[in-house]
């Protein structure tokens, strides 16, 4: 990675990334006096201490959709490539380009995700790659009823067209993964994924 | 046998002390003036001078040496001592036999008498001219005695020593060559101290080169001691050396410097770091004009550390170069210290104008170091930054660009705090002519920027208290303006989510409040006073607001007026009926004032007077309060805020208070008084102001009469579970701290409270539960080894016949409680956790395998409930025998038992952390085991997240072979964990099946 086609992109504060903690008004707000209640550990459970989760079996199981904010965790702590720098933290990837579609018809139990990817500047020959990591990334990471659509965001990469095809065929996709020198970059990629 | 010929037979034995004997002896017969001196010598003749045997002159040199050590100082006269000398010294211009033995023999005759100049100067002569190099004697011990004795001239006679190398200019080389080769590093460690003393004290200008060379070649160090090295030198020590070394002369610098740089190229993270730690020690000690001369070569070299950061350590110490040089030029002239600040100024302006970047982010800590090294580094550095700064500023119109500017400005408002703070005079007017525009920017940014910017408001936040912290900065009306801003988006910023820092800016707040605490009371408390109703409507609480309000009371400044002005308040809202609600929450701030704030102290404990001053009134509000108007929250937090005041205080102090506290408690205790509150309704109360009280405070008999009322109480049917748990922690307490150990048992029956009996009549709940409350309190005091031992038998002979319920009660018996610590002078044993391992776990192991299938759940609750609050430590030695039943208990099905699986679950993490080798013949059993923990339908949350977190250890904790079958089970069950309802479950499956998905690419590797 020596010729890097950037040598000092922008890096975003990482208070201005998106965060679920951030975006989302919480339901329920958690007073700074809350922790001063009395408390006492309850007799039917004594296990539980005063300060020990709530959840129990019961009333836990209120369901969380996986949404866009979910699958922006995901891959914004993916490193890219030539610089030691998170996908989020350089803008290659957006909160506001993924989207998640739901089944197209009633029968259909597939959604299909959508990330557009922004290469730090057009002419990035490490698209493909950073292209490629993420589409890994969430294969393995989202259950098999999501379709995984990763493409380059209209415009902002020169060799758009290409890469597109490249990362859409299963088939060229499934082929790059046999190429170890390619699988060890995507692996170091991943490696900062938690 | 002459002794002499004795010592040449036992010279080559290894153990040596048959030859000191012989020495000694020797020794003796000469103080004796049994033997002449002129005898002993002649008696060395024909061997020190044997011509067929080296090894045998060699050894009677060390008998010489052996002879002359074990001699007392005055046997010898001063001519004799002279005599020994040149004969000693003449022997080295014909025989090199026995140089070390020589060097010792010299060692010992300096030792009996000093020499005068003369003698001196003739011993360095003749090893430098008749042994030189000194690599020619391969025995380590032969070089060392050498470098021994010269280290002792240059320590002992350092005048005639230079005046040697004063008069003989070719004495030099031959000293420096001298060393030439030398490798060992125990020698290394006294010759790179010896040569300190030439290269600091002599002249020598026209050597400097030389002598620089001679040490440089040895750098860098890269000496690893040999395991078990018995003379503990490590490399760090030959590194200091060698450091002071270098950095000994200014003459070096030419050499040193650039000789230095070229290796802060090298490819190695350890070389890089001894040369930052050698230029730093040249700066220390070379003089300020010779470092002028390199200032701006080493700037142009260090700065990549820190804008390429290789590793943030090199770059640190390269920051604290930079600063070391613009510090030395600080005390020394303006000259030098304008030509080394200019290239500084000129990057950080070109980094800045691309701002925000790594560079820039880079030049802000340049800027920061190097400003926080001197007041005139500081100003030099403002006057040169700020302008470009704020013109660049006001020049964009990027978010994002001022954002990175500010953050610069930041890091030089920092440098000047820290200035500020080692020395209160310190002068920073060059930031005081930008002050007014960076206020502004800030303040504009803190109002009018969008609330979505949020790194931005954030930096001009930090930004504008740090400014107020840099004390005499500001004007006393621009920080009334700073804590205007700041009070007003606390009080009245309301975004919620994105945008919302308000947590930010309390803490700016409070920052504020320690350099400005007056500002703040003028200012800050009358506006949050404002917004403090007192009736607020029971829908609008200002519950932010109050919440804001007692995190000031972090600042100790400030701390009386915050409490002050919320006891007053709590006043006000009690008498104009204000809603339960609203008074409960001002107790609470006032519960987090006193609980997390900073409280002025007295002689090191907090105030006394605050109880006076807020816990008795709060009291006596209660007090007074009929049964029926009583709030039990306020009675619970009036209780912890009566702990925080009393418990340090002094036992006089405590006793006065507990007297007069006597006569309502023991009349409310006892429900003699029917218009105050009830027992049942004050046990949260009496809870936390028995914890306070030291144990001398309080009589024998009150005790005994508090613990009835608590086990009638507690043994009684009317209380709900709530208060009932208070009265059992209440009881646990007493127990634990005011009992007599010694008269435990008659104390317990006494009080209706011995557990044997409680366990022996029909057992009912509530008796059992009282049973462990006992045994908890002399379980963690462990005064009463013999009696507690009994009664934990007592307990676990329930389980061979009850239910699950009372197996869980197991838990309360380590489970913490806070009110049983230290600090509420309770006593706590050091050992108590070993105890009860050492004595409940291997019976409960032994029943879980003998026990029939119905009663087993209980073993393993049990088992779990007491596992799961030990450190791993302690049950890793049992882990073995541990691992069959907790994996039994992850087939628990009941959903009572996920906590209990929670805790089996945490012990095989550790396992599987400390111990893989152990659960290694289990693998099987604990993948598909703990796999089952992962299914959604049969386990709670944590259960199923904590399950994918220990088997995301397995691949990497077990060993690949075992684990390699599982992969594709795991791998695919694992799918269903990632569709989990629950988003944290989902986040640990996606770690877990990476870790899985892992074991496959160590396959390709291999081959």
């Amino acid at each position: 990675m020596d010729n890097k086609d950037n040598v000092n992109p922008t890096i975003i504060n990482p208070s201005d990334l998106p965060s679920r903690r951030r975006s989302a008004p919480t339901t329920k707000r958690v007073g700074l006096f809350d922790s001063l209640a009395p408390a006492y550990p309850s007799l039917a459970e004594p296990l539980s201490s005063p300060e020990a989760s709530e959840a129990s079996l019961s009333d836990d199981e209120e369901a969380e959709e996986i949404d866009e904010q979910e699958v922006y965790d995901l891959i914004s702590t993916i490193s890219d490539p030539e610089h030691p720098l998170s996908l989020g933290s350089l803008g290659v990837v957006k909160l506001e380009d993924i989207a998640i579609l739901p089944p197209t018809s009633a029968r259909s139990r597939i959604s299909t995700v959508t990330v557009l990817v922004t290469p730090t500047t057009s002419a990035c020959s490490l698209t493909t790659v950073i292209g490629l990591g993420v589409k890994v990334r969430l294969v393995n990471a989202l259950p098999p009823r999501f379709r995984i659509d990763v493409r380059i965001k209209p415009g902002t990469s020169s060799t758009a067209g290409e890469v597109n095809k490249q990362l859409g065929d299963k088939e060229r996709v499934a082929a790059a993964m046999e190429n170890k020198s390619l699988v060890n970059v995507v692996n170091q990629m991943l490696a900062t994924c938690e | 046998m002459s002794d002499v010929q004795l010592y040449l037979l036992e010279a080559d034995a290894t153990d040596k002390t048959e030859c000191k004997r012989i020495a000694t002896q020797t020794a003796t017969r000469l103080e004796n003036r049994n033997l002449k001196l002129i005898d002993f010598v002649t008696s060395l003749e024909p061997h020190i001078n044997d011509k067929d045997n080296s090894r045998i002159r060699a050894n009677t040199v060390s008998y010489l040496a052996d002879v002359i050590a074990a001699l007392p100082t005055k046997v010898l006269s001063v001519q004799e001592r002279k005599l020994l000398c040149d004969f000693i010294l003449g022997r080295l211009e014909g025989d090199l036999e026995g140089v070390g033995a020589s060097a010792r023999a010299l060692i010992a005759l300096e030792n009996l008498g000093k020499w005068d100049k003369t003698t001196a100067q003739k011993v360095i002569r003749a090893f430098v001219d008749n042994t030189h190099p000194l690599r020619q004697f391969k025995l380590q011990t032969e070089r060392y005695a050498v470098v021994q004795l010269i280290d002792l001239l240059l320590a002992k006679y350092r005048d005639a020593l230079r005046e040697l190398h004063d008069e003989d200019d070719t004495f030099m080389p031959t000293f420096i060559s001298y060393w030439e080769g030398e490798k060992d590093p125990r020698n290394l460690m006294i010759l790179f101290s010896l040569l300190q003393v030439p290269m600091t004290e002599w002249d020598i200008h026209s050597h400097a080169q030389d002598m620089f060379d001679s040490v440089f070649n040895y750098f860098p160090i890269t000496f690893k001691p040999p395991p078990d090295d018995p003379y503990g030198i490590t490399s760090q020590d030959l590194k200091n050396r060698l450091r002071d070394c270098i950095a000994a002369n200014s003459e070096f610098a030419p050499y040193a410097f650039p000789q230095l740089l070229d290796k802060l190229d090298s490819t190695s993270m350890n070389t890089k770091r001894d040369v930052l730690q050698a230029i730093q020690a040249c700066i220390t000690s070379y003089e300020a004009n010779t470092l002028n001369l390199y200032s701006v070569t080493l700037w142009d070299a260090l700065k990549f550390e820190i804008l390429n950061v290789q590793e943030e350590d090199l770059a640190k110490e390269a920051l604290k170069t930079l600063a070391l040089i613009a510090a030395k030029f600080s005390d020394y002239g303006e000259g030098p210290l304008n030509a080394y600040l200019r290239p500084v100024i000129k990057e950080c302006n070109e980094h800045l104008e691309d701002a925000p970047t790594k560079q820039s982010e880079a030049a802000g800590r340049i800027l920061r170091a190097v400003a926080s090294s001197a007041p005139l580094a500081a100003d030099k550095l403002s006057k040169g930054v700020l302008p470009m700064m704020f013109a660049l500023y006001s020049g964009s119109e990027s978010i994002t660009k001022r954002r990175g500017l500010l953050e610069a400005f930041n890091e030089l408002t920092s440098a000047h705090i820290d200035l500020i703070q080692r020395d209160p005079s310190a002068k920073c007017e060059a930031l005081k002519a930008f002050a007014d525009d960076a206020l502004n920017a800030m303040i504009r940014a803190l109002i009018s920027a969008p609330k979505a910017e949020v790194s931005f408001r954030i930096v001009s936040l930090a930004g504008v208290a740090q400014l107020v912290s840099a004390l005499g900065v500001l004007s006393d009306k621009q920080i009334e303006q700073a804590v205007d801003t700041v009070t007003n988006m606390v009080l009245h910023e309301k975004v919620q989510g994105h945008g919302d820092i308000s947590a930010s800016a309390i803490k700016a707040l409070s920052n504020i409040a320690k350099s400005a605490p007056q500002a703040v009371r003028d200012r800050s408390i009358p506006a949050f006073m404002v917004e403090l109703p007192d009736v607020p409507d029971v829908q609008s609480i200002p519950t932010t607001v109050l919440e804001a309000f007692a995190q000031l009371a972090t600042e100790r400044q400030i701390f009386e007026t915050v409490v002050l002005r919320l006891k007053n308040k709590l006043r006000v809202a009690r008498h104009q009926g204000a809603s339960l609600e609203y008074q409960q929450a001002l107790l609470y701030a006032i519960l987090y004032a006193f609980t997390f704030g900073d409280p002025p102290l007295e002689d090191g404990v907090i105030r006394s007077a605050y109880y006076a001053d807020y816990a008795e009134p709060l009291i006596a509000d209660f007090v007074k309060a009929s049964s029926t108007g009583l709030d039990l929250v306020a009675i619970d937090v009036v209780g912890r805020v009566a702990n925080i005041v009393l418990r340090q205080q002094s036992i006089h102090f405590q006793s006065q208070i507990y007297q007069k506290d006597l006569e309502w408690l023991s009349s409310s205790a006892a429900g003699t008084n029917p218009a105050g509150p009830q027992r049942a309704q004050l046990t949260p109360f009496l809870l936390y102001y028995y914890a306070a009280i030291r144990p001398e405070v309080v009589e024998g008999h009150d005790i005994i009469r508090l613990l009835k009322a608590q086990a009638n109480a507690a043994l009684g049917d009317g209380p709900s579970d709530l208060p009932r748990m208070t009265t059992l922690r209440l009881l646990s307490l007493l127990i634990n701290k005011f009992a007599n150990p010694k008269a435990m048992q008659t104390i317990l029956t006494e009080t209706g409270l011995e557990v044997e009996s409680l366990l022996g009549a029909v057992s009912q709940p509530h008796t059992v539960q009282v049973a462990f409350a006992v045994v908890k309190g002399l379980l963690i005091q462990g005064k009463a080894g013999a009696l507690t031992t009994r009664y934990l038998d007592a307990l676990l002979a329930l389980l061979s016949t009850c239910d699950k319920t009372t197996a869980r009660q197991f838990a309360t018996l380590l489970s913490p409680d806070d009110i049983l610590s230290k600090q509420n002078h309770c006593l706590v044993s050091g050992l108590y956790k070993q105890k009860i391992f050492n004595q409940a776990i291997p019976s409960i192991t032994e029943s879980v395998r003998t026990a029939d299938p119905q009663q087993k759940p209980a073993y393993l609750i049990a088992l779990s409930s007491l596992l799961r609050w030990l450190p791993y430590s302690v049950l890793e030695p049992a882990l073995a025998s541990l691992t069959p039943p907790l994996l039994q208990t992850l087939d628990l099905a009941d959903p009572a038992d996920q906590e209990v699986k929670a805790a089996a679950l945490i012990i095989f993490e550790s396992a599987l952390m400390h111990d893989p080798g152990t659960l290694a013949e289990h693998t099987s059993s604990l993948v598909t085991r703990v796999l089952n923990s992962t299914a959604a339908w049969a386990n709670a949350a944590d259960v199923r997240a904590k399950a994918l977190q220990c088997l995301a250890l397995a691949p990497r904790q077990l060993k690949r072979e075992a684990v390699v079958p599982y992969r594709r089970q795991v791998v695919k069950r694992l799918l269903a964990c990632l569709d989990d309802k629950k988003r944290t479950v989902r986040l640990e499956a996606v770690k877990c099946r990476t870790a899985w998905l892992g074991l496959d690419e160590g396959v390709e590797d291999d081959e």
